[in-house]
């Protein structure tokens, strides 16, 4: 008898687990449905800028290092995020992003050095969902619960009021999305429910990871709105990307790692210039030869399949100089300012990735 | 106005998040998924289940078949059906009867108790949880106590069920028993304590083993083929050494041990252990899974 009832629960169990499987992967290759309209993003009168004060907002990284098993996935990394500014996070894959945002916020404990948000590690906060918002994965809510649900836990938790979820579901758009269980969402919806989650305590300094993933267009331009308004607030807005045009559009400063290790850090335009010093310059000269010839020996001459002519080694002023010394005529002269993309191709290059 | 303002927290007194808001949150983790209802069925059937196997035994106990026996043996059992009569076993049999489910029902109060973590991690919900609160210990902390609440509602619902069974059982049997006797209620409040300690032991374990379905199957396997491995240990140890103590050391098979500790007279050995002994092992796999469960989440990075 006891026998019989112990196959009887195995099997029950068994057939249950299997059954919710295959509720959760039916359920979730049905998930497409379009997006609900995304609320316009209106920037305030400023409320928020007058009550924040800066120092609040300053995420401060010193010589942070994490090691796992023989790996050391952030190597001594320092940096500093300021606020009222979109601050963009970059690196090749396995460069260690993630381990450095789970460490600002004291989900992994570092193996030496400081994270510090305000000059308060994430731990030592009162009241950490008023100070800091987090996006970390976006798939990250019970299967079966409702978006409201989820945010009305998180309010529970943190003692915000419960409307604050339904406000904040207002924000990104999903009021109508919010009573329907997670399982029947699209990324981009999965997405926003992310962002909604960080908003909910109106926080000084958010920190995103890849927001605009699985977001459509109109949802990308809509979270460069959110975030620019944001940091106009004053706030702190940290982003990590892999969509660096998008970056390029966005951030006010960058900062760059590969292999664990801090490579760049500054405004969008210092970064840039780092590589447009030694970058090539666009040359339209009837008379290539007697160019080549008047400038000096650092100076390489390249012409592509369209017959442009580029010049690396020296700079616009020097080809200028060079060029009414012996009387060559120029069309134009153009400093390539390289973009983003390339940049960070370069400054990354030959690091270990994926380690 | 714009959509960056709330009205909501603007209104708001920031109270910060309390221990009881945090038991609250854990509570409503559970109760905005099915499981918890789902789990309340099978806490049901089963009930239903022990109460006919239950109400069975006991109908032969009480009336015992005489067709077939010769007199030496009619005696026996008709001496066997009066003792079954007598006050003590008389609230033994109501005791069991009220009791009936907790054989299983406690397997889903572990199970709710793995649930309540493990569900954090499948679902990647950890690192929401673990940013709201930073300090862990209060969470889990406030996890003990939504899975003990929840072991205490399976039992309610399954003590719910005896309560309406046992009187109509009883009457039919013809036997008077008074539920509100001491021994009665004092099974059935210890089995409230077998619930809420298997919720307890649940999440310890969904702590320790971090995997829904692994967690799960090891709980399962710990409780119902636990028994049979220490029986056969606890028998070979016997063989050897032959004392009567050996017997009852199958009490730290913890199914085992909730089941001495309810109803000791429900084991069917030679030596059967006390009562108190079931006791201390209940407590002691509680207290030791709890604080598995404890220094674990402190510890480990959620991922």
């Amino acid at each position: 008898m006891p026998i019989l009832l112990l196959l009887i629960l195995l099997g029950g169990a068994t057939a249950w687990w299997v059954l919710r499987g295959k509720g959760g992967r039916s359920a979730s290759a049905s998930a497409g449905d379009a997006d609900p309209g995304l609320p316009d993003v209106v920037l305030g009168e400023g409320r928020g800028s007058a009550t924040r004060v800066a120092a609040d907002g300053l995420i401060s990284v010193s010589g942070l290092t994490k090691r796992y098993k023989g790996v050391v996935a952030v190597d001594d990394l320092s940096f500093v995020v300021r606020p009222g500014r979109v601050t963009g996070f970059l690196g090749p894959n396995g460069a260690g992003k993630t381990t450095t945002l789970r460490m600002i916020l004291g989900l992994a404990a570092p193996s030496a050095g400081t994270a510090t948000i305000g000059g308060v590690g994430y731990g030592d906060l009162a009241e950490p969902l008023r100070r800091v918002g987090g996006l970390l994965e976006a798939s990250a809510a019970h299967k079966g619960r409702t978006g409201r649900n989820h945010l009305r836990i998180l309010c529970r938790s943190a003692g915000i009021p419960l409307q604050r979820a339904d406000e904040v579901l207002e924000l990104v758009g999903l009021t109508p999305a919010g009573r329907r269980k997670f399982k029947g969402y699209s990324l981009g919806m999965r997405q926003r429910l992310g962002i909604a989650a960080a908003m909910i305590g109106d926080p000084q300094v958010l920190i995103l990871d890849e927001p605009a993933n699985g977001l459509d267009p109109d949802g990308i331009r809509w979270m460069r709105d959110l975030l620019k308004a944001l940091a106009l607030e004053g706030r702190t807005v940290l982003v990590s990307s892999h969509l660096l045009a998008e970056m390029q559009v966005l951030a006010d400063d960058l900062v760059i790692i590969a292999a664990g290790r801090l490579v760049v850090s500054g405004t969008v335009a210092t970064v840039l210039n780092s590589i447009a010093a030694t970058g090539a310059t666009l040359v339209r000269t009837p008379d290539v030869e007697k160019l080549s010839a008047a400038l000096n020996g650092d100076a390489a001459v390249t012409i592509d399949d369209s017959g442009d002519i580029y010049v690396t080694g020296v700079d616009a002023a020097a080809i200028g100089e060079a060029a009414a010394r012996s009387g060559v005529v120029l069309h134009q002269l153009a400093t390539q300012r390289p973009d983003l993309e390339g940049v960070f191709l370069e400054l990354t290059k030959g690091k270990a990735a994926i380690r | 106005m714009t959509l960056l303002d709330s009205p909501a927290l603007a209104g708001a007194r920031r109270t910060g998040s309390t221990p009881g808001r945090l038991v609250m949150a854990e509570i409503m983790k559970i109760r905005t998924t099915n499981t918890w209802w789902l789990f309340i069925g099978g806490v049901l059937v089963f009930t239903s289940l022990a109460l006919a196997r239950n109400g069975a035994r006991h109908h032969f106990e009480l009336n015992p078949q005489l067709d077939g026996l010769n007199a030496s043996d009619k005696a026996q059992v008709l001496a066997q059906a009066a003792q079954a009569h007598t006050p003590g076993s008389l609230d033994a049999i109501a005791g069991d009867m009220m009791t009936s489910g907790q054989f299983f029902g406690v397997l889903f109060a572990m199970i709710i108790g793995v649930l309540v973590v493990t569900n954090e991690y499948a679902h990647q919900t950890a690192t929401a949880t673990f940013m709201a609160n930073p300090r862990r210990t209060r969470v889990i902390m406030a996890k003990f106590v939504a899975a003990a609440c929840f072991g205490a509602l399976f039992w309610l619902a399954s003590t719910l069920m005896n309560v309406i069974v046992t009187p109509i059982y009883l009457h039919s049997e013809k036997v008077s028993v008074a539920l509100t006797d001491w021994a009665v209620v004092r099974s059935v409040l210890l089995n409230l304590l077998a619930f809420v300690m298997w919720a307890i032991f649940g999440l310890g374990l969904g702590t320790l083993v971090r995997s829904q379905i692994g967690s799960v199957v090891t709980g399962m396997a710990t409780y119902l083929l636990g028994i049979a491995a220490v029986a056969v240990v606890v028998q070979l140890i016997y063989l050897v050494y032959h004392h009567a103590w050996v017997q009852s050391a199958i009490v730290v098979a913890p199914a085992v041990a909730s089941l001495v500790m309810t109803t000791p007279g429900r084991i069917d050995i030679d030596n059967p252990p006390p009562q108190w002994a079931g006791l201390v092992v209940m407590l002691a796999y509680t207290v030791a899974f709890g604080a598995i469960g404890v220094i674990l989440t402190r510890r480990r990075d959620v991922t």
